[in-house]
């Protein structure tokens, strides 16, 4: 069996488990944090979607180089 | 921002892929003219740092 | 997949499908644009058409219970959708809405429904027309509301930023509404269908090809199966949440349209 590809995917592939890992948990720390104090909501939402947002960008970053190099 | 709390993780989504897009685009057009070769990766840096500062303009500010 | 390899029975290789599962021919030959999707498609209007017709014909005080189906799909869309995210105007939202949760949800569920098994939004031009009428909508309802002035205005520049940032800044608002947001809101829809209809068909035809293999494969056989028939209600629970997130973010951009400041 051939297998033929760009060895640049799975690099994406592997790249993105961090941002994933990420995300994951800022959310539940932001679930958490809800959850626990509810009037928090307004203080931890912006944080929790910037640093959605810098994860994200992470991932971008690893999607666009396996197509850029 | 209230009722848009369901949203903006796709709006940051969207934000974060065309900043790169489009600057990168910039920067991979310049190179074809220019003949460099380093404008293109910046261009994606550049366009990943002005959405963010976008993402944080829309998102953020509001704490 | 090596092991796999050298298990399997010599002649005859396995075809794994591909792209090429989804250009399906013609019906009859004389018209070439009558494909199965289409059928699908004219299908499933008239399937959503003669449901709700049926469940609000009789409308009455005690609902019988195709009433109250239809009134809990349309209570869903209007008030745990419309009403939420676009606000005290969301009245004149709630058809379009309701009839493209309906009509994507109906279109998804092909997928796993025993003889037609193929979702019409794998084909990616239907994805990108119902793409482009949200797009056509949410922009028209923008330059409705704020002129068409105000509308690129209230999209090209954030308040409260020094000048010069406006030329790094304004490209990329420009290219997120107008690129951006059509563009993924039809690759997701269409992604989600094609990828998820493949891995059915991967787990289904694989099935059926280790069956024809040696004694070992035999038995390994069944567990394609089992694990097809899971994925197959995984697959159901993604193509609601994908008609979901559809018709959540055509209302997410009409309200983001209607908004005078964002």
């Amino acid at each position: 069996m051939e297998l033929t590809g760009s060895i640049n995917v799975i690099g994406y592939g592997i790249a993105a488990i961090g941002p994933a890992l990420a995300t994951g948990m800022i959310f539940t720390a932001y679930i958490n944090g809800v959850a626990r104090q509810p009037e928090s909501r307004n203080v931890l939402q912006p944080i929790a979607f910037l640093g959605f947002a810098m994860a994200e960008a992470l991932a971008l970053f690893g999607l666009v180089l396996a197509f850029v190099l | 921002m209230s009722h848009n709390q369901e949203g903006a993780a796709w709006s940051i989504l969207g934000y974060l892929i065309s900043g790169p897009l489009f600057w990168g685009g910039v920067g991979f057009g310049l190179d074809s003219w220019l003949g460099t070769g380093f404008l293109l990766p910046s261009g994606v840096i550049v366009g990943m740092g002005a959405s963010l500062y976008l993402v944080w303009l829309r998102f953020g500010r509001e704490a | 997949m090596r092991s796999v390899t050298n298990l399997r029975s010599a002649g005859e290789g396995f075809v794994p499908p591909g792209a090429k599962d989804f250009v399906l021919p013609p019906i009859f030959d004389s018209i070439p644009w009558l494909t199965k999707p289409i059928l699908l498609v004219a299908l499933s209007v008239i399937l959503v058409s003669v449901f709700f017709i049926l469940s609000s014909r009789k409308a009455a005080m005690v609902p019988s219970k195709l009433q109250f189906a239809g009134e809990g799909v349309y209570g869903f869309i209007r008030n745990g959708m419309a009403k939420d995210v676009i606000g005290p105007e969301f009245m004149r939202f709630v058809p379009f809405l309701f009839t493209l949760f309906t009509f994507v949800l109906v279109n998804n569920w092909f997928a796993i429904v025993p003889m037609l098994q193929f979702p019409t939004f794998s084909r990616v031009g239907f994805a990108y027309a119902l793409a482009l009428i949200t797009y056509v909508v949410y922009h028209s309802v923008g330059v409705k509301k704020q002129g068409l002035f105000g509308y690129i205005k209230g999209i090209a520049f954030m308040p409260g930023v020094p000048k010069p940032i406006y030329l790094l800044l304004t490209p990329i608002e420009i290219a997120t509404f107008f690129i951006v947001r059509p563009f993924t809101l039809g690759l997701r829809l269409f992604a989600n269908m094609f990828a998820g209809h493949l891995l059915l068909l991967v787990f289904f035809l694989g099935g059926e090809h280790l069956l024809q293999g040696v004694i070992g494969l035999k038995i390994v056989s069944p567990f394609a199966f089992i694990a097809g028939i899971g994925l197959t209600f995984f697959e159901f629970m993604v193509q609601c949440l994908q008609a979901y997130i559809f018709t959540l973010l055509s209302a997410l951009y009409i309200a983001g349209s209607l908004a005078d400041e964002h």
